[in-house]
């Protein structure tokens, strides 16, 4: 009798956590998490220290300047350090991007999915998310990362257009905001993780992590930290998405 | 007939200097047919060494276009192709299908990048006696995720054959992929090239590109020979073309047709499979530049040498003429026309000519014969300019024809005027002369 008492109440555990987690729109959550990463109507600027950690090798320090304008999908990387690289850009319009190399005067057709220099962080980690836009979620969990409660979504690419097939998002649970994403190779390997450091910039509205911390899983001791600065959601000059601005910008 | 007979006899009266005159014009050839004979080998060895690593002579490769307008490199179905190369009658010794990416291989920190060409090693059956093993060999790949890498890569990675590796890539998509290669041979360092490649089992490197196992991304005719590639290459562009959609080949001498195919990829939109055809020489073209750029070399330093071989003619047969002014009187004293004078020095100068030419193509293929002796080795950087580790030189007719066509009419110019005052003098004046 007692048997059969703790089987219902197990059951009835089990049921009521999985409305719980059933009553939750988690395609609505990852559009949530999307739209606290992009500044839609507004522009945005920051500036991006990243310090590459790699074993054996002194740390290295890049340091980038992002212009965003997210109604237009619109994208200006400029690095400013190391002075060797000075001056070199990336601009991104539609789905066109162009990488701009000062020396030769060029600009060469690239991807979003380019490193940025020798750090693990990729152009695409510093434009806006577009997790709803290319993935589906194929699975949740509840789960708890240090003091957050958080959701833990298992996405598959709806294309072949992201660098990543799989993702494993953690979301915090009280707001649509990640706090980790592990990358995965199409061979189902775990090839980075990225934490999305809690504390953040207030940004005309919108949570920014200040700080994100990237974890090369493929090679032991292998980091990058992005540390964010001077952000501004203050109206660009449409120039400065344009060619004609990373000639100049050096 | 006069004229020549007398020409002959005065070269050998004045031995030394006719030797003196005929080796400064036999040093010239022997330069220029060595730069020659360099640069016509340098462009077979290079397109040898090229059609070896690249399983090839005339390629055809797919290229799709992603919903975002990215191009993908990708053979589906080859029954086309296939079909083409009939019709175009290719000789192919070997049809190669291959795949490949670029890859950067991991082990315990250390990293390395590399182009891996996916390999069929059952129907590519040439390529076993083109690789040289330092360590392991082809039996290793009976593994599939067998690999085999150069010696500078493997100390690079810190690897021995049968050890494990990481390899990184992207999907023919662009999606990130990780996968473990094993180590089966270790090559002896083959230069720039071969330290950049290594070989892959094709039906994993496949799996990796996320691509199915019959698919594959260029299609190589592998020719008995150099000769006729771009003709074969033209051929199957008419006959495929008929088939397929193709990108137009730009036979225009002046434009780079790789660089032309691409400016077409990047401008167009298509749906479903484009093709490309290209020839060894569309990749090589810059190399037949570095030739071109030889021959103009070699043509100049020819020229340069004939001036300053010149002033010495002319000084000479100057030098001549006095020596010989009473023989010149007494011969047109006894009829002698002035014509035959003239021509009597020309012949002379021709003669020098002549013989410096042959003796300088003979000490040029004594000279090239030595160079060709000396081995280079399997780990030299210039592997790729050489022929199993040898230096090469191959003599093209008309171009030493050219050669040596350039000497006679320069050493006939030196020596016209000196000929032509000896034709002038009078007969009278000549016999009065006194030395």
């Amino acid at each position: 009798m007692k048997r059969t008492r703790i089987a219902i109440l197990a059951a009835a555990f089990v049921a009521v956590a999985t409305l719980a987690a059933g009553a939750q729109d988690f395609k609505a959550m990852l559009k949530a998490v999307d739209e606290i990463g992009s500044f839609g109507s507004q522009d945005y600027s920051a500036t991006y220290s990243i310090v590459s950690e790699k074993p054996g090798e002194n740390p290295s320090l890049i340091e980038v300047k992002i212009f965003r304008r997210d109604a237009h999908d619109q994208f200006v990387l400029l690095i400013q350090k190391p002075d060797k690289q000075k001056g070199q850009g990336y601009l991104k319009i539609d789905d066109n991007v162009w990488f701009y190399d000062p020396e030769s005067g060029n600009f060469s057709h690239s991807t979003m999915k380019e490193n940025i220099q020798n750090s693990e962080a990729k152009n695409s980690d510093l434009k806006k998310y577009t997790f709803a836009d290319d993935y589906d979620i194929i699975s949740t969990a509840s789960g708890k990362l240090g003091a957050f409660d958080v959701w833990i979504l298992d996405l598959k690419a709806k294309n072949d257009e992201v660098s990543y097939r799989h993702i494993r998002l953690t979301i915090r649970k009280d707001k649509p905001i990640p706090l980790k994403e592990e990358d995965y190779s199409v061979s189902e390997r775990l090839m980075r993780t990225v934490y999305y450091l809690p504390n953040y910039i207030n940004a005309g509205g919108r949570l920014i992590p200040a700080r994100i911390k990237i974890v090369d899983e493929l090679n032991k001791g292998e980091q990058s930290v992005l540390t964010i600065s001077d952000v501004s959601v203050g109206k660009l000059d449409d120039q400065v998405f344009t060619k004609a601005f990373l000639e100049r910008a050096r | 007939m006069n004229s020549i007979k007398l020409a002959l006899r005065n070269l050998t009266r004045q031995k030394k200097r006719s030797i003196l005159l005929a080796s400064a014009v036999a040093f010239g050839i022997l330069i220029v047919t060595v730069i020659n004979g360099f640069a016509a080998a340098f462009v077979q060895n290079v397109s040898e060494n090229f059609a070896n690593l690249e399983a090839g002579h005339v390629f055809v490769e797919g290229v799709e276009k992603t919903a975002s307008g990215r191009e993908v490199s990708i053979v589906r179905d080859d029954k086309a192709i296939m079909d083409a190369a009939v019709a175009a009658k290719i000789p192919a010794k070997y049809i190669t299908k291959r795949s490949s990416f670029e890859a950067t291989l991991r082990n315990e920190g250390r990293s390395a990048q590399l182009a891996i060409s996916g390999v069929d090693f059952a129907s590519e059956t040439f390529l076993p006696d083109r690789l040289v093993f330092k360590s392991g060999g082809l039996e290793g790949m009976q593994d599939r995720q067998g690999v085999i890498i150069s010696e500078p890569i493997a100390k690079r990675l810190g690897v021995e054959a049968g050890d494990r590796i990481l390899v990184q890539l992207r999907t023919y998509t662009g999606q990130q992929n990780v996968g473990e290669f094993s180590v089966a041979g270790i090559t002896y360092d083959s230069g720039i090239i071969g330290n950049m490649s290594g070989y892959a089992n094709k039906d994993y490197v496949n799996e990796l590109l996320a691509l199915s196992p019959d698919e594959y991304q260029t299609v190589g005719f592998y020719l008995p020979s150099l000769d006729g590639m771009d003709q074969y290459g033209n051929a199957l562009y008419d006959a495929l073309k008929d088939k397929v959609p193709v990108f137009s080949r730009d036979k225009t001498a002046e434009a780079n047709p790789i660089r032309a195919m691409m400016e077409q990829t990047k401008k167009e939109t298509w749906t479903g499979i484009k093709y490309r055809v290209l020839t060894l020489n569309d990749f090589l073209s810059q190399v037949q530049q570095i030739v071109n750029v030889l021959n103009t070399v070699s043509l100049i330093i020819l020229i340069v040498l004939f001036v300053i071989i010149m002033v010495g003619i002319t000084n000479t047969f100057r030098i001549i003429m006095f020596e010989r002014i009473k023989e010149i009187g007494t011969m047109r004293s006894m009829g002698m026309q002035r014509g035959e004078v003239r021509n009597l020095f020309l012949f002379e100068a021709l003669f020098i000519a002549l013989g410096g030419a042959v003796a300088g193509l003979v000490l040029a293929g004594v000279a090239m014969g030595i160079l060709s002796l000396v081995n280079f080795g399997m780990d030299t950087p210039i592997f790729i300019i050489l022929k199993n580790g040898h230096l090469t030189f191959r003599l093209e007719f008309w171009r030493t024809a050219l050669d040596i066509g350039i000497v006679a009419v320069l050493t006939l110019i030196a020596a016209y005027i000196p000929a032509r005052n000896a034709a002038k003098l009078d007969p009278a004046v000549a016999l009065r002369t006194t030395k």
